[in-house]
């Protein structure tokens, strides 16, 4: 298929832009305490505080219970008797995202489910952290040359750290786990570099051909989100 | 032997020229496809043609519908069998115009073309004509154009709508005493593994109706399967289609379809370690069938849970050291398997038996004495979520679904492949089609798997050294004539996977088609469901068993 | 009744405060002090139980039960995952989704959590540690503990969800179809103590029973009465809705119940009442059945905790081996099984207690 692509111009130079739109930057401040936000500089206690609170968010997490695809196998069993990730204090998995710090994102992730996906994380309360499972989760993996394929789960949602494999074992993926509180008890947070796909109300997309097409299908304040497929990295 | 002694009850003798004489001028032409022969019918004569099949010729089971796009026309072919006897086989080619891609649904013949129809015109953008509900069904509503076809722009960019659901039911009970909501659950839900999506109308805990949305994980294997070339790209795909395990089993599918298309000879050796891993796959894919849908019904983190997850662990263990790999086996080879039993063969065989003579049946006396004979359990499975015989049959249900409904359909041993003709072992069924039966039918199956793994290790053990072929020569490039086509099938861990190719005298197939079995059983899930309480549909979703990378690809 | 009634403990904790800390000369105000210190002391115990119980025991038992490890990094033993865990979720951040219903959807897990504790005032815990001990101490155990399915109702429904509103509604309908057999199996325990007191219930169950190679055997109503102990646990796991009675907040169901909703400090309060609840569960089986603090060599207090953590134990057991029962299941069960056999428990305990007066 990917032999077939025609060009179009106006295309590209919408995909362009957005891609330089989500070359975001900056280090986000979730690890910040209010009471250090409020004093703005560091004396001693509240170094201490926020040491003490960096501790507690890395050696305590609440899993979201988040299975997509073949990974999440993986996960189950890094969850289960003989690896057992709750020796992390990483092990309780909540199906509600309202109650989860930690979404391990275990699989390939398609252009039907990414909206959803977004959503659930926007519904889960900060500090709240990504562990990306799977080659899909980096770049889609196997299946990077599909159609439907979202190119990595950093175009959704940023992540803290990739867990490499097909599927990683339940070994790596503890590792990552524990890389994780590792930079989390020291305060480290992963810069966020691509400014990932959002959900838009569907009347502020800019218009083009595909949009005029779907325009009396979809209602104008639905919201929507919209794929560059081009413009993936 | 067993399944030698077998003879099809109601299997029909089907004789080609017969079915060409009674569909008298529907037929516009005849072939002859590797697997079966087929007729080519007009388009409009689709309902007629398949319910004479149906009711005259004896085939009760729609296996697949595969549509295909040509450079003149479009082409649907319906992939018919007997349950009775599944060697018996007959394909249906229905042509259309490329300009207006229009054919009649034969959704009211089949209920299971009803999916796959939807699924045709999804991706390749046929339009079935009386379909009852003929809509997108693994892309998203407003996706834009037919993915598997060759004018398609994959870089064009698409929209997807985030939109809450509308309650089917409003019209119906509007001002009317009850009221029903509707209840989304998943596409992220605990009880759904992995990202199914049922909009589920409650009347109180009742459920009134219930409709799988799919396609949440449609990642585009065909398409992946018809870019790769037959030798090397394709075959660790299939891995990812039912991964839970069963890797092995699928990459016996594609291999089976592949070698049927290409002649190529597999070594008996090769077939006995491919029966054994495929075996071993079963298990544990039923290990976790088993872990998951206890954790549905006992809640989270369990103990029966965590010991299924044990065993299966085991099996992985086992699986890893012939293989390599504990998930992703990519195994086997056309005409083959990758790499002979590993060194010290006396180690491997060891721990084979270890776990199949010791381990197994003490873990299974667990299973029992936990889940089978427990009240409560008993309380809340039996008689809960039936699927009735003939409409099981209506959907093309298969595997543990089907057995569980009484219907005695077992391709390993009614299409023999490999060398179960040749060990002794029996296809487990029950009557009641409830959910009991079907965690049942699975439980005891692992039991008849480890017997045919004992036997293929008996049989390994004392293999003379010399005649460990575990490859047959194979060429470098396949390139399969054109126009052959195949639809050869295995009996997966849910139930009939097939594989449909159709060479194009290049090295990558023209069409790939996959007939997943877990496509077929969740749509009998509404069928089970309906009118239950809303545990019970967790239950019976549970015992369905799918795995959502087999039913979407 | 005729039975001689020496109650254990005559002194009440906020008595003795008063004592300790020389308030007599307060009167009322004094008292009132002694009250709060009392209960706030009963209270933190309570709390600390929960800390344990919640973050750690319960990860450690489940994974004793099924072969797991559970945590064991942070601290010895894993244990300073209870300060990691505690401190974290009151961390987090409080996420109010649109359309609750404010005052309801707040209200709900402090009612929760506080009626829980309310019980606990009056259960004799031995030691000297009782915080009240009125005349109709049943009652108001009951009464109050009843009080939380109010607060699972509201968040359940305020929480603008459906998951979260089928939950409320299943913890509503199971604690009104689990209340009813719950009390009466109590009542029949009062006909036999002959008192409403708690610690009179206590002092009753003091006397021995029979003497079994010199060792006296305590009319603890679990051995006289086997039956009645027997529905009470049952009704009591119902109560607390544990394993198979969980169907309020089935995760694999209805995600969490009404509890969906909840992030931050509201979810912990909901969490601590939830677990406060099994406590108080274990608290009043232990004064009713076991005798109360009653116990040989240990104080009584360390008795007292003993018994209730077995009840712990119990639930996390019945979570980890018992498959959950359907809601219409559960409900037969209350009103077809229980009810009937509780009533069949009053009216025989009624009986041999008039053949006894006789
Ligand atoms: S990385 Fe591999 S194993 Fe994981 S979801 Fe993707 S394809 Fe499956």
């Amino acid at each position: 298929m990917s032999s077939e692509r025609i060009p179009d111009d106006v295309e590209r130079t919408v995909q362009t832009k957005t891609r330089d739109a989500r070359l975001g930057s900056g280090v986000d401040d979730r690890f910040n305490s209010r009471l250090r936000q409020a004093v703005g500089s560091s004396p001693f206690i509240l170094t201490k505080f926020d040491k003490f609170m960096n501790w507690v968010r890395g050696s305590s997490m609440f899993m979201l219970q988040f299975g997509i695809a073949c990974c999440s196998l993986e996960m189950i069993h890094a969850l289960m008797i003989k690896h057992d990730v709750d020796r992390f204090g990483a092990g309780v998995p909540r199906a509600s995202p309202r109650q989860a710090d930690l979404i391990i994102v275990p699989g390939t992730i398609v252009s039907k489910f990414a909206p959803r996906m977004k959503r659930v994380y926007d519904q889960m309360p900060e500090p709240k952290f990504v562990v990306g499972m799977g080659s899909c989760t980096i770049s889609g993996g196997p299946f990077q040359e599909g159609y439907n394929v979202v190119k990595g789960a950093e175009e959704v949602i940023p992540v803290d750290i990739h867990v490499p494999g097909c599927p990683p074992r339940p070994e790596a993926l503890i590792y990552g786990i524990a890389k994780l509180q590792e930079r989390v008890a020291n305060g480290e947070s992963s810069p966020v570099v691509v400014k990932p796909y959002e959900l838009e109300q569907f009347g502020d997309l800019h218009r083009d051909e595909v949009i005029d097409q779907l325009a009396d299908r979809i209602d104008e304040d639905s919201l929507a989100m919209r794929y560059n497929w081009g413009d993936s990295p | 032997m067993s399944t030698l002694e077998h003879a099809p009850e109601g299997a029909v003798e089907v004789d080609p020229d017969e079915v060409v004489d009674r569909l008298g001028d529907r037929v516009i032409g005849r072939d002859e496809h590797v697997n079966a022969p087929a007729v080519i019918i007009r388009p409009d004569e689709v309902v007629d043609t398949l319910t004479v099949m149906r009711d005259e010729f004896g085939f009760d089971l729609l296996s697949c519908v595969t549509a295909e796009q040509f450079p003149d026309r479009y082409e649907s072919i319906y992939h018919l069998k007997q349950y009775a006897d599944p060697t018996t086989e007959f394909s249906i080619v229905v042509p259309t115009d490329r300009d207006h891609p229009q054919s009649q649904s034969a959704a009211s013949v089949y209920e299971t073309a009803n999916w796959h129809e939807r699924e045709a015109y999804d991706l390749i953008g046929i339009e079935y004509q009386d379909h009852p509900d003929l809509k997108r069904i693994l892309l998203p509503d407003t996706w834009t154009g037919h993915p598997l076809t060759d004018d398609y722009n994959q870089d064009k960019p698409q929209v997807v709508a985030y939109e809450a659901h509308e309650n089917p039911l409003l019209d119906h009970t509007e001002g009317a005493e009850s009221d029903t909501i509707l209840l989304n659950m998943g596409p992220h839900h605990p009880a759904t593994h992995g990202v199914l999506h049922l909009k589920v109308t409650l009347d109180g805990e009742q459920v009134a109706d219930v409709e799988p949305d799919i396609g949440y994980l449609h990642r585009c294997e065909e398409q992946m399967c018809q870019q790769g070339t037959y030798r090397h790209q394709i075959m660790p795909y299939p891995d990812r289609w039912d991964y839970a395990s069963a890797g092995l089993i699928n990459e016996w599918a594609y291999a089976r379809a592949a070698e049927d298309l290409a002649e190529i000879e597999v070594p008996e050796y090769a077939q006995v370690i491919r029966t054994m891993g495929a075996e071993l796959s079963r298990m544990a894919a039923h290990f976790l069938a088993l872990g998951t849908f206890v954790l549905d019904v006992y809640g989270e983190f369990n103990a029966l849970s965590m010991y299924a997850i044990r065993d299966r662990e085991k099996v992985q263990k086992i699986l890893e050291d012939l293989t390599g790999q504990r998930l992703m086996f990519n195994y086997l080879r056309l005409g083959g398997v990758a790499w002979d039993i590993p060194e010290p063969r006396e180690e491997f065989f060891e721990n084979v038996k270890k776990f199949t003579d010791e381990e197994l049946p003490a873990s299974m006396d667990e299973v029992h004495d936990l889940l089978t004979d427990n009240e409560i359990f008993q309380l809340r499975c039996v008689g809960t979520g039936v699927l009735e015989r003939e409409v099981a049959k209506q959907y093309g249900a298969g595997g543990p679904v089907a057995r569980a409904s009484g219907i005695d359909t077992d391709l390993r041993r009614d299409d023999p492949y490999g060398i179960y003709d040749q060990l002794d072992w029996e296809v487990i069924t029950d009557d009641a089609g409830d959910v009991y039966s079907r965690v049942l039918v699975r439980v005891r199956e692992v039991e008849q798997s480890a017997k045919i793994v004992r036997q293929c290790v008996d049989l390994l053990e004392d293999w003379p050294e010399d005649e460990r072929e575990i490859q047959s020569n194979v060429p470098r490039t396949l390139k399969p004539d054109p126009d052959r086509r195949v639809y050869r099938a295995v009996e997966g861990a849910k139930g009939e996977l097939g594989i449909y190719i159709r060479a194009d005298g290049t090295d990558k197939p023209g069409r790939f088609k996959i007939r997943s079995p877990c496509f077929c059983n969740l749509s009998t899930l509404p069928e089970m469901a309906e009118g239950e309480f809303i545990p019970d549909l967790i239950a019976s979703l549970g015992s369905i068993d799918i795995i959502l990378g087999e039913v979407d690809r | 009744m005729g039975l001689p009634v020496t109650p254990l403990e005559t002194v009440l904790l906020p008595e003795r405060i008063v004592d300790a800390l020389g308030l007599e000369g307060y009167g009322v105000l004094g008292e009132f002090v002694a009250g709060l210190l009392a209960a706030f002391l009963v209270a933190n115990i309570m709390l600390i139980m929960t800390a344990v119980a919640g973050p750690w025991a319960k990860r450690k038992i489940r994974a004793r039960f099924t072969d797991a490890i559970a945590v064991n990094r942070v601290g010895p033993f894993g244990l300073l995952i209870i300060v990691a865990d505690a401190v974290r979720l009151l961390s987090k951040e409080i996420i109010i989704p649109e359309g609750v219903d404010r005052p309801a959807w707040e209200l709900a897990p402090i009612i929760v959590a506080l009626s829980a504790l309310l019980g606990f005032a009056v259960i004799p815990m031995g030691s000297g540690i009782h915080v009240a001990d009125p005349e109709v101490g049943a009652v108001f155990v009951f009464a109050v503990a009843s009080l939380s399915s109010v607060g699972l109702v509201m968040g359940g429904y305020a929480s603008n969800n459906k998951y979260s509103m089928l939950g409320g509604l299943r913890a509503v309908a199971q604690n009104i179809a689990y209340e009813i057999p719950l009390i009466l199996i109590a009542v029949s325990v009062v006909v036999f103590a002959g008192t409403l007191r708690m610690s009179e219930i206590v002092a009753v169950q003091a006397e021995p029973l029979i003497l079994v190679a010199g060792i006296a055997i305590p009319s603890w109503f679990a051995i006289v009465n086997p039956f009645a102990f027997f529905l009470f646990l049952i009704a009591n796991l119902a109560e607390v809705g544990r394993n198979p009675f969980d169907t309020p907040e089935a995760p694999n169901e209805i995600i969490a119940g009404y509890q969906t909703e909840y992030s931050g400090v509201y979810f912990v309060l909901f969490y601590l009442g939830e677990f406060i609840h099994i406590f108080l569960g274990g608290a009043i089986i232990a004064t009713f059945f076991l005798g109360g603090p009653a116990g040989p060599v240990l104080p009584g207090f360390v008795w007292f905790l003993i018994k209730i953590w077995a009840i712990f134990l119990l639930t996390q057991w019945a979570r980890s081996a018992v498959p959950r029962v359907r809601i219409d299941q559960l409900l037969d069960i209350g009103w077809k099984g229980l009810l009937v056999l509780s009533f069949l428990n009053l009216i025989l305990t009624a009986l041999i207690v008039g053949v006894i007066a006789a």
